[in-house]
């Protein structure tokens, strides 16, 4: 009798899996799982840093849509941060893990980026994977930068005002294009209205079709081996299998990441300023988010070395060059088919890591 | 040199002593826990006949060796070099009291130092027996080590009724036994021997992960799961332990605990509730990661997580340090003396006569104290040096001028009438007033008690004038 007792719960759900199988395909997710390998070598670290990009996503989506339930784009948008700040009971807490795992997972990002470009996983056939990584880069930019004035605190409204110097330095659009995401000649409540639009609206509908894209890709081509490992005869290369042990480890890594979060939302709430007066003047050494210092020194120092226009064409000209240079990569590439390291690009790798560095820490140094 | 006040700039002697600590109890403790753990497991790779086990731990007996012996033995000595500059007042206090105490300790030290090396240097040259002998005299004599510090750790927070009764009266140490066994003895030692055992699994973690899991699949297997159990007692034991050692600790500093409890919702939780909360936080995932990723995958399991592991013990023993160090406040030594080396039982006598004169490194007596240039200084010069003296004697034992837990930035926006406000009700001290759950009362005479609002209102004045020549004159060596 006990026997059938503790029987019959198995059946049932047995039963309710049957169900599902039949409809949803399970098993043959679950066989794939278990079959899909995942290469393990000395760089295998670096394979964590996609899924930690995403779990600071997950985090972001979520924090966001509880501070978007208290959140008053326009003239009541400061109030509405201070009540969520001080007022509402674990305000804080959402509003600081949203501010912290947005710039953890830019940062997450861009380790990424790197890892990728120095493991050459930009290769045929990953190319589309390396073109989509790069639009989700610039969106996770775009969305940090939008998210940064939406509390409309003093420090929000003169680091967008200097931010948007980036932009209106393009050469004869630059100013349209800026006024028209500013929605005039200054940042005011029309500009937060435009931001919060861009930031919850039309940001996630662009991003979430290259992130699944990404995520898609990702899965077909599986992780790309790195020129040292596929140099190595196949009876030499180690796989540990996805499901369950890459995938204990993914999770153990989300927990790592869980808990720096946690760590630095509840030991250092993120701040709120006082509300931002348009009419008084920049806080001294006013400058824009840490990921955007690069640019903004850049600009800043070539405006000191070519006075007037020319400085900010340099710039600009500076950035695309990048860009396109980054966009180009997977053609760059000379050793792609004999596996041997691809040198010019590790050399165009460290050229714009070490420039990000130096650049950033210039720009920290002179504010 | 300003000896006694240690000024030290941005991070406040108080994180001196705090980074020193900290990496001196994970040290330590694994000192005591891997004391254990070496002959144990020892014994259970002779009784299997395990030689390849054997390989393992003569390297992780080594990687003890130099951790331990030169790591724990050098940041033990500069933990006496920082206390006794970071609060000279209480060292002296436990010196007086606890000589005897440490020179217990020194003994079993001279053990354990002498029993590790010989241990690691006998492999295979003794009897096995005898190597196992060898290795338990160690791990005894360095739990007995912490025995000893155990008593005098723990008399700071809860000295206990019966040495208050004799504080002061020169015959404290007629009654050293009852201030070693205090209130909160028993529970702290529990505490820490789980503690201890916990990271002999963490730093075994570290070493056991080095093995290639694919050429020594089982050998990997099998010690890294063995070494996983050894976080289990801790797990299961430390919620009960750190029950019964918060039941022990005064009421004052569980009202402190309880008030941050109660105010997480609103984020004005205080800072022993986020440390504790850290302290959980970091252990629950070691848990979690020493399952899944370690015991579950012993084969894939590489440094790289058992470093993570070990970052995770990091914090967890660092916050749990730091909310120990919290729930001490006011006191250095509970009910006895503030965190400032005020003794309780000095506070009337210096309101009334002055803290300047009667503390005994600024008093007019004493050669080269800074004190004596106060007569020949104009009247705001004079006031503004007065003023940072009490400002070095009383505050900044835990605040900085400008970094950690800076004035400048705490009194930021504040005028003078505020900042006055807040100095005298720190100074007035009352039944009620919030600020005694974790601040002492400010000392001395009204003339002092000015002068330093005047020098605090340097410190938050915006922009700062480093060239008025008021605070330049003022200035004393350092």
């Amino acid at each position: 009798m006990q026997a059938s007792l503790s029987q019959e719960p198995k059946k049932r759900l047995a039963a309710v899996y049957d169900w599902a199988d039949e409809r949803l395909g399970l098993t043959g997710i679950i066989d794939l799982a278990r079959h899909k390998t995942v290469p393990d070598h000395k760089y295998s670290f670096w394979y964590y840093w996609g899924g930690i990009s995403l779990f600071f996503f997950i985090v972001q989506v979520f924090s966001g849509i509880l501070l978007l339930v208290y959140y008053r784009a326009g003239a009541d948008a400061y109030e509405s941060v201070r009540q969520i700040t001080y007022d509402i009971k674990f305000g804080w807490l959402v509003r600081s893990a949203h501010s912290w795992s947005a710039n953890l997972m830019v940062l997450a990002v861009f380790v990424h980026l790197f890892s990728v470009l120095f493991m050459k996983a930009y290769r045929k056939p990953r190319e589309f994977g390396w073109w989509s990584g790069l639009i989700l880069l610039g969106l996770t930019m775009v969305f940090g930068f939008s998210g940064y004035l939406l509390p409309m605190d003093d420090l929000a409204y003169f680091a967008t005002k200097v931010g948007l110097e980036i932009p209106a330095s393009i050469p004869l659009v630059g100013d349209l294009i800026t006024n028209i995401v500013r929605g005039g000649q200054d940042v005011s409540e029309v500009t937060i209205q435009r931001f919060f639009a861009l930031h919850v609206v039309i940001l996630p509908l662009m991003y979430i079709p290259f992130l699944g894209f990404h995520l898609f890709l990702v899965q077909k081509h599986g992780n790309a081996l790195p020129p040292s490992e596929e140099a190595k005869p196949m009876s030499e290369r180690r796989f540990i299998r996805f499901f369950p042990d890459f995938f204990a480890k993914d999770m153990g890594m989300w927990l790592i990441a869980l808990n720096i979060l946690a760590i630095l939302a509840s030991l250092y709430p993120w701040q709120l300023g006082k509300q931002a007066d348009p009419l008084a003047s920049a806080p001294e050494g006013i400058h824009p988010e840490w990921y955007f210092m690069s640019q903004f020194q850049i600009l800043k120092v070539f405006g000191r070395w070519f006075p007037g226009a020319a400085g900010e064409a340099l710039g600009m000209l500076l950035f695309t060059a990048a860009l396109v240079v980054l966009v180009l990569i997977p053609f760059l590439d000379p050793g792609s088919k004999s596996g041997r390291r691809a040198r010019t690009v590790t050399y165009i790798g460290l050229g714009l890591l070490l420039g990000l560095i130096f650049t950033t820490i210039w720009g920290y140094w002179e504010v | 040199m300003n000896y006694p006040f240690w000024d030290v700039p941005i991070i406040g002697s108080g994180w001196v002593l705090g980074g020193i600590a900290i990496f001196h109890v994970m040290v330590s403790h694994f000192a005591v826990g891997g004391g254990l753990y070496l002959p144990l497991a020892e014994r259970k790779a002779r009784l299997e006949g395990r030689d390849d086990w054997l390989e393992v731990l003569k390297k992780h007996s080594k990687f003890f060796l130099v951790l331990t012996g030169v790591f724990g033995a050098v940041t033990g000595v500069a933990i006496w070099f920082s206390i006794g500059l970071a609060n000279p007042e209480a060292t002296s206090t436990l010196i007086h009291n606890f000589v005897f105490g440490w020179a217990i300790e020194y003994v079993f030290f001279l053990v354990e130092l002498t029993t590790a090396a010989i241990y690691y240097y006998t492999w295979d040259k003794i009897s096995p027996g005898l190597h196992l002998k060898i290795g338990y005299l160690y791990a005894a004599t360095s739990w007995l080590t912490l025995v000893i510090i155990n008593g005098i750790l723990t008399f700071m927070l809860t000295p206990g009724a019966t040495w208050l009764g004799v504080a002061g009266s020169g015959s404290e140490a007629s009654v050293f036994w009852y201030a070693f066994f205090n209130p909160t003895y028993f529970p702290s030692l529990i505490l820490r021997t789980l503690v201890a055992v916990s990271l002999a699994a963490v730093w075994a973690l570290v070493t056991t992960s080095r093995i290639d899991g694919f050429t020594q699949g089982k050998l990997k297997t099998s010690i890294v799961r063995w070494s996983v159990k050894w976080l289990i007692p801790s797990f299961l034991l430390m919620p009960v332990a750190f029950a019964w050692y918060l039941y022990m600790v005064p009421e004052s500093g569980r009202q402190l605990m309880n008030l941050g409890i109660s105010t997480i919702g609103a984020g004005t939780f205080t800072h022993v509730t986020r440390a504790i909360l850290v302290s959980v936080m970091a252990s629950a995932t070691i848990a979690a990661l020493a399952y899944f990723v370690a015991y579950r995958n012993p084969r894939t399991f590489k440094t790289g997580w058992a470093l993570s592991v070990l970052f995770l013990a990091f914090a967890a023993t660092a916050a749990t340090e730091q909310a120990r160090e919290m729930l001490r406040k006011p006191f250095v030594i509970g009910q006895f003396m503030y965190s400032n080396g005020i003794r309780k039982s000095e506070v009337e006598k210096f309101n009334r006569e002055g803290y300047l004169t009667h503390t005994m490194w600024l008093s007019p007596e004493t050669p080269d104290s800074p004190y004596r240039k106060v007569g020949g200084l104009p009247e705001a010069d004079r006031t503004l040096l007065k003023g940072e003296l009490m400002f070095r004697g009383q505050c900044a034992s835990c605040h900085t001028r400008d970094g950690y837990r800076a004035l400048g930035s705490l009194l930021r926006d504040r005028d003078e009438k505020s900042i006055r406000n807040i100095v005298q009700t720190l100074h007035e001290y009352k039944e009620d007033s919030p600020y005694r759950a974790f601040m002492p009362p400010l000392v001395g005479k009204e003339d002092e008690i000015e002068a330093l609002v005047q020098y605090l209102r340097t410190l938050n004045a915006a922009p700062p004038k480093p060239e008025a020549p008021a605070t330049q004159t003022a200035r004393v060596d350092r």
